[in-house]
């Protein structure tokens, strides 16, 4: 029983996941407008949890623990919100830095929430032959390993950026909804089988 | 400052040098200002030297945008001189830029990049690989600035998607340049640097199969190959020179080195005495191991299989030699046990090799006399390595000198197919006696085995604890600590026998009912935050729970 409580195990679903692997969601990054000017310096005397520096970066950095984010808070009333580990923590976030905002005396609003990149990660657990690949698919991928080691794939639809590493280690990058993520890694599954090095 | 009074009529007019103006000396009228100057250029114009200050003004832009042409093409010159590239290359690259520049060329700390990219693109397109590491060395940047721009020649001039039109970086080619520009192999023979060049192709080509380039720079695997191939060719060669003239990391040439030679003791252990054989000492068995290799490739992979199944006799040569090398020991001609049976003596005969191809068993005995004299050649060696002792060190290399490889013209032939020029799947297809995964994989791999005995063992002591009287867990104290050894460079030298911060984590995140799957990917953050620090969000409900 106790065992069976340790598991927690839910099977993945086939017909979404073909490969039967589901990438993990690793970095959310959404943006919202508060609908109102900042005073930035204000923000950053009055908020312990931020920091300000105009001759770097002209925004408030501000973080919260939970969900463990960090905020890009700018005077024109934009912020971007990172670092969430899913869509909703990522909404829950940014509602509190609007009514952190909202506390120190700006009439901060929450308009225009929007999800604007989403990466995910996961292991094929098999190692590919990224030249093999970099060949057959040139249109898409640029291999240099030169400069980087992994194979950057460039999929057009879902418009999705995929770094492909020998190792059989995967990044996902540029999608506005998980299911693209999903989607891109499903569409690149059976060509990476292809490049597959069998294992002894 | 002539002319005559419109006042009086009179000839007197006289220029006042404090007021810059004209007034009639008889009549006292100051006349009206007409001190302008002729405009340059006109026909009227004032004669004499004509100085400019500034460059604004008429017929300046042309004389800029001439001078910023002459100068960039100037500039195009002297790096291209630099890079040591032929003069119908260097048009090659002022097209290029002038076809990127739309013919505005251009000056600027950017230029040089550019200029750089281009060199770097025209030779890529020609399949002479010239190493982006150099041409940032001379250009004067960094490799990632470089390498941005590169990236944005190949976007603009949209040269992705075809291979044949713009070709892989080829390490073969950036091997072969760094031997013909190595300093030391300017004072040796023809023959020498073309074998060692030979060798050191069919090196490159094996560690392009073991995936030892896979994903990693190239330059580094060149320096240890060629480091390697000077030590069989006894040319004195230090890893940390070879590495400063092709313009790589020492210690990741040092690292690659190393990946070399335990592939080559991976290949090794075929060898009679091959479980003798480690990074220390396969230096001395190289010679064999390469010979071993090099006759292996020489066999299509699965040709042989496919002969003798279509003989239909069910011999497999490897069993053949294997067979023969029991013989070898029931006879006791070598005086010690072999175990390993070696595919690499099948069909020496006179020193002649037949073909693996396997016309004639009878042609395939092993000559008991070279087997023996091998090995005692090897049993020599470590003897005289445990004597030296301490010379294994790998670039420094202090025992080496002195050692004389045995027979070192006699073992290479370079027949194989792998020390020409060969493409990637020409490569795949050769067998070379080892079978090897990408280190990284490998590594990933251990990892995940790793996280695994952690997961158990965390298993155990919280079902210890939820069931204290439970009998069957109870047969040592031991669960309750991870048996994993190997952990991490954190507790290097320290016996891992107590509970760390990832064995929290881990029973954390399985009480919190995380899948063990997921915990063995080791995102421990994503799944703290998705699973245990939740806080705000209503989990999702498990269909199977509901």
């Amino acid at each position: 029983m106790a065992e069976q409580g340790l598991e927690g195990s839910q099977p993945v679903d086939l017909k979404k996941h073909p490969s039967g692997i589901i990438p993990t969601l690793q970095n959310i990054v959404s943006t919202v407008n508060l609908e109102c000017k900042l005073d930035l310096k204000s923000i950053a005397l009055q908020a312990r949890n931020a920091e300000y520096n105009p001759k770097r970066f002209a925004a408030v950095i501000m973080r919260i623990r939970e969900p463990k984010t960090t905020a890009l808070i700018f005077a024109s009333g934009k912020m971007v919100c990172t670092g969430a580990k899913s869509e909703q923590q990522s909404k829950l976030a940014a509602r509190k830095y609007a009514r952190i905002i909202q506390k120190l005396g700006f009439p901060a609003k929450f308009k225009d929430f929007k999800i604007q990149n989403i990466v995910g990660s996961c292991d094929v657990k098999f190692p590919i032959r990224l030249e093999g690949l970099a060949y057959s698919h040139g249109a898409f991928s640029s291999y240099e390993p030169e400069l980087f080691p992994g194979l950057i794939y460039r999929m057009k639809q879902p418009k999705i950026v995929l770094l492909i590493f020998v190792s059989g280690k995967i990044v996902l990058t540029g999608a506005k909804v998980r299911d693209e993520t999903y989607t891109a890694f499903e569409n690149i599954y059976p060509v990476l089988t292809e490049f597959r090095k069998n294992q002894q | 400052m002539s002319g005559c009074c419109k006042h009086c009529g009179s000839n007197s007019i006289v220029h006042d040098d404090i007021s810059a103006n004209l007034f009639c000396s008889s009549c006292g009228v100051v006349s009206e200002f007409d001190g302008y100057d002729a405009q340059i250029g006109r026909l009227n114009g004032p004669e004499g030297t004509f100085v400019r200050v500034g460059t604004s003004g008429t017929g300046t832009h042309y004389s800029y945008k001439e001078t910023k042409i002459y100068n960039a093409q100037n500039l195009i010159d002297d790096f291209v001189y630099k890079f040591a590239l032929s003069p119908s290359k260097c048009s090659d690259i002022k097209t290029m830029i002038a076809q990127i520049t739309e013919n505005e060329f251009g000056q600027g700390d950017w230029f040089p990049i550019l200029i750089g990219a281009c060199a770097y693109v025209v030779m890529r397109k020609d399949n002479k690989s010239l190493p982006i590491a150099e041409v940032a060395s001379v250009v004067g940047c960094d490799i990632y600035e470089l390498g941005r721009m590169f990236v944005r020649v190949v976007d603009f001039l949209g040269l992705k998607g075809s291979a044949e039109e713009f070709p892989e970086f080829d390490i073969v080619v950036a091997f072969e340049r760094a031997v013909r520009n190595c300093g030391k192999f300017s004072g040796l023979g023809r023959d020498v640097v073309e074998r060692m060049r030979k060798q050191g192709v069919f090196l490159i080509q094996c560690a392009v199969q073991w995936f030892l380039t896979t994903g990693r720079k190239p330059l580094p695997v060149v320096a240890a190959v060629l480091v390697l191939v000077a030590e069989l060719n006894e040319v004195d060669l230090r890893i940390e020179d070879v590495a400063r003239e092709v313009h790589a990391a020492v210690s990741t040439c040092r690292s690659r080195y190393k990946e070399l030679l335990e592939a080559l003791v991976k290949v090794a252990q075929v060898l009679p005495w091959g479980k003798d054989v480690t990074v220390k000492n396969v230096v001395r068995n190289a010679p064999f191991v390469i010979q071993y290799m090099e006759r292996k490739s020489m066999g299509k992979r699965g040709e042989k299989r496919k002969e003798v199944e279509e003989k239909g006799g069910g011999i497999d040569l490897g069993d053949a030699v294997s067979e023969c090398l029991r013989k070898n020991v029931e006879h006791g001609t070598s005086g010690n046990c072999v175990e390993n049976d070696s595919l690499y003596f099948e069909a020496e005969e006179n020193r002649g090799f037949v073909r693996s191809g396997g016309e004639s068993f009878d042609q395939m005995k092993i000559s008991h006399e070279c087997l023996s004299l091998m090995y005692t050649e090897f049993l020599n060696e470590m003897g005289h390595e445990k004597f030296m002792e301490g010379s294994g060190e790998v670039p420094q290399r202090k025992g080496m000198r002195g050692f004389e490889f045995i027979a070192c013209r006699d073992w290479w032939e370079g027949k194989s197919e792998l020390s020409k020029k060969l493409l990637l799947k020409q490569i795949l297809e050769k067998d070379v006696g080892l079978d090897a995964l990408p280190p990284s994989f490998v590594n990933g791999c251990k990892v995940y085995k790793r996280r695994k005995e952690k997961i158990n063992a965390a298993k155990l002591r919280i079902s210890r604890i939820k069931h204290p009287l439970g009998t069957d867990l109870g047969e040592s104290g031991d669960i309750g600590l991870s048996e994993c050894v190997n952990a991490g460079k954190k507790r290097k030298g320290k016996r891992v026998k107590d509970i760390d911060w990832e064995d929290f984590i881990i029973e954390a995140l399985l009480l919190h009912e995380v899948k063990e799957e997921e915990i063995e990917k080791g995102h421990y953050n994503t799944l703290l935050d998705l699973h245990v620090f939740n806080g705000g969000i209503m989990p999702e409900v498990p269909m199977w729970k509901a």
